[in-house]
């Protein structure tokens, strides 16, 4: 027998926008057809917002246009925490699941890669939280006259850039844990161990110094900082803004090279 | 043989004859392992095998529980990284190309799931949008009795149900070479006769086939060639009647059981 060389196999295309799609929608579907995993990322906002919007909304700040304590810093602050919670905590367990299930190894057979798993799963938490937090901004104006950000573009932007960074963070701990219960144990290991450095209890300001410089560079500090710049209006400082843009890249390039079809 | 009747028979005569026509005319090597071992912490799953398959050829992977048959595929697969040896397919590493050999396998595996909370129709519909070529869909739920639960979610389909949906989600990249673990598991007889009928369609298209099974009558009708594994070592290899001759048995089953008690026997010696 003579063997054959590997060019009697055409050089297999990368799975096109059709299988990303498929993919995505795979995940949509079953996430609407198992609503119990909607509970956190939609209710979570609403129910954070709410307890802390009693109190805190009824002091208002001089010479911030009839923004309150509330808005200005509890919101951000807020917001951070809560994507957050729901990219680094809720959302690699479901991918965990997957992996014991052993529906990622089925995947692994295929020619899907990695990037399109975990964009699959991010794109599906991101859309949930997304409504989550647009139903918690709703109730607030509703509830507390939150008059809303002063530059909603510059909020928009870095609440975008937050947003992808807690989630490459995320897929950090998606891509390396074996089972849902090791990816919740590391994702609140890595939710509180950068909330505690950023802030979370008790401010930023009562940490000794150089935790909270330490703290300023990592998601949860930096994109505090950067949302509560960005709410009132003010000149945004760069680096929080590059703190949050490089968890976002060493994120994703880990997560994709260390990232395990199986336990 | 199986039990075989009429024309049924002579069709399968007739395809194992265009099956073995293509074998002796491509003569290429489609996987070839040498010296595989995969050492897990505590035991040794596949100790020094070596194994060549022909394109267009069927080979039926046997061994007791334990003896590393999964292992084995799943190497191939490139699903596990050897410990030592080699795996080629087509010629390339299917752990370092596997990008490109993944586009070529069609995999059914004996512990992976499929998404349960998607129905039958749309987990096809999935797995068929990783690949550039394909079946369509809803040919595939046809040949394989799943027409009637293409609607129906994965979580509550029957064993039978669930194995003909991963057998069709292996085939849907029309593969050319197709792994099978544990193929007819949980079917009736029907079920076993339309899987079987959808692989000798593989055949016919000169697909490569691995078909780990516990099924002697399964392994007779589909296999060209069927390699023995015993405690992660090749005990034996031949085509079916060749087995039986040269281990002096009435059928493969009888054959299957002396050759575990030789090399018992040869081990406890």
């Amino acid at each position: 027998m003579t063997a054959v060389t590997g060019h009697d196999i055409p050089r297999a295309a990368r799975p096109g926008a059709r299988a990303w799609g498929q993919l995505i929608l795979a995940e949509m579907r079953s996430v609407m057809r198992d609503t119990a995993g909607l509970i956190i990322p939609i209710g979570m906002p609403s129910l954070l917002l709410i307890t802390q919007g009693a109190v805190a909304s009824q002091e208002i700040l001089p010479g911030m246009d009839g923004r309150s304590v509330y808005e200005i810093y509890i919101m951000p602050l807020m917001l951070v925490m809560v994507v957050a919670l729901v990219g680094v905590v809720n959302m690699p367990s479901f991918l965990a699941a997957y992996r014991r299930q052993g529906l990622l190894k089925r995947l692994a057979a295929t020619p899907a890669n990695p990037s399109m798993v975990l964009v699959a799963q991010v794109v599906t938490s991101l859309a949930q939280t997304l409504v989550g937090v647009a139903l918690a901004l709703g109730i607030s104006a509703a509830m507390f006259g939150v008059v809303g950000p002063a530059s909603l573009a510059a909020t928009v932007g870095v609440f975008g850039l937050v947003c992808a960074s807690m989630y490459a963070l995320g897929m950090v701990v998606a891509a390396i844990s074996p089972t849902p219960n090791a990816a919740v144990a590391i994702g609140l290991a890595s939710f509180f161990g950068v909330a505690a450095v950023g802030g979370m209890f008790g401010g930023a300001q009562n940490l000794p110094g150089p935790v909270a410089e330490f703290g300023r560079w990592l998601p949860y500090g930096a994109g505090v900082e950067a949302m509560q710049h960005a709410w009132i209006g003010e000149a945004i400082p760069w680096q929080p803004i590059a703190a949050l843009a490089a968890a976002v890249v060493v994120g994703t390039v880990c997560a994709i090279s260390l990232f395990r079809w199986s336990r | 043989m199986p039990e075989v009747m009429g024309a049924e028979r002579d069709r399968w005569h007739a395809r194992r004859l265009t099956r073995l026509r293509s074998v002796v005319r491509m003569m290429d090597i489609a996987v070839e392992v040498k010296g595989l071992t995969r050492e897990y912490r505590h035991k040794t799953a596949l100790n020094g095998v070596d194994l060549s398959i022909a394109t267009g050829e069927t080979v039926g992977i046997l061994g007791s529980n334990g003896a590393g048959k999964s292992t084995l595929v799943e190497t191939i697969a490139g699903l596990r990284r050897p410990s030592a040896g080699s795996v080629r397919v087509f010629g390339l590493d299917p752990w370092r190309d596997r990008a490109r050999v993944r586009g070529a396998l069609g995999v059914q595996l004996q512990e992976a799931q499929l998404h349960s909370d998607l129905t039958v129709a749309e987990n096809i519909r999935l797995h068929r949008s990783f690949y550039r070529e394909g079946e369509r869909p809803e040919e595939l739920m046809e040949k394989l009795g799943l027409v009637a639960s293409a609607r129906v979610r994965a979580q509550h389909l029957s064993g039978g149900q669930a194995q003909r949906l991963s057998v069709a989600v292996a085939l849907v990249g029309r593969p050319r070479i197709v792994i099978l673990d544990e193929l007819t598991t949980g079917l009736d007889p029907e079920g076993r006769r339309d899987i079987w009928r959808v692989i000798e369609l593989m055949q016919e298209r000169e697909a490569t086939v691995l078909l780990v099974s516990h099924s002697m009558d399964e392994v007779e009708r589909l296999c060209d060639r069927v390699v023995m594994l015993d405690r992660g070592r090749v005990a034996i290899e031949g085509t079916p009647a060749d087995l039986v001759t040269r281990t002096g048995s009435e059928n493969l089953e009888d054959a299957f059981l002396r050759v575990r008690e030789r090399t018992a026997e040869r081990r406890a010696s």
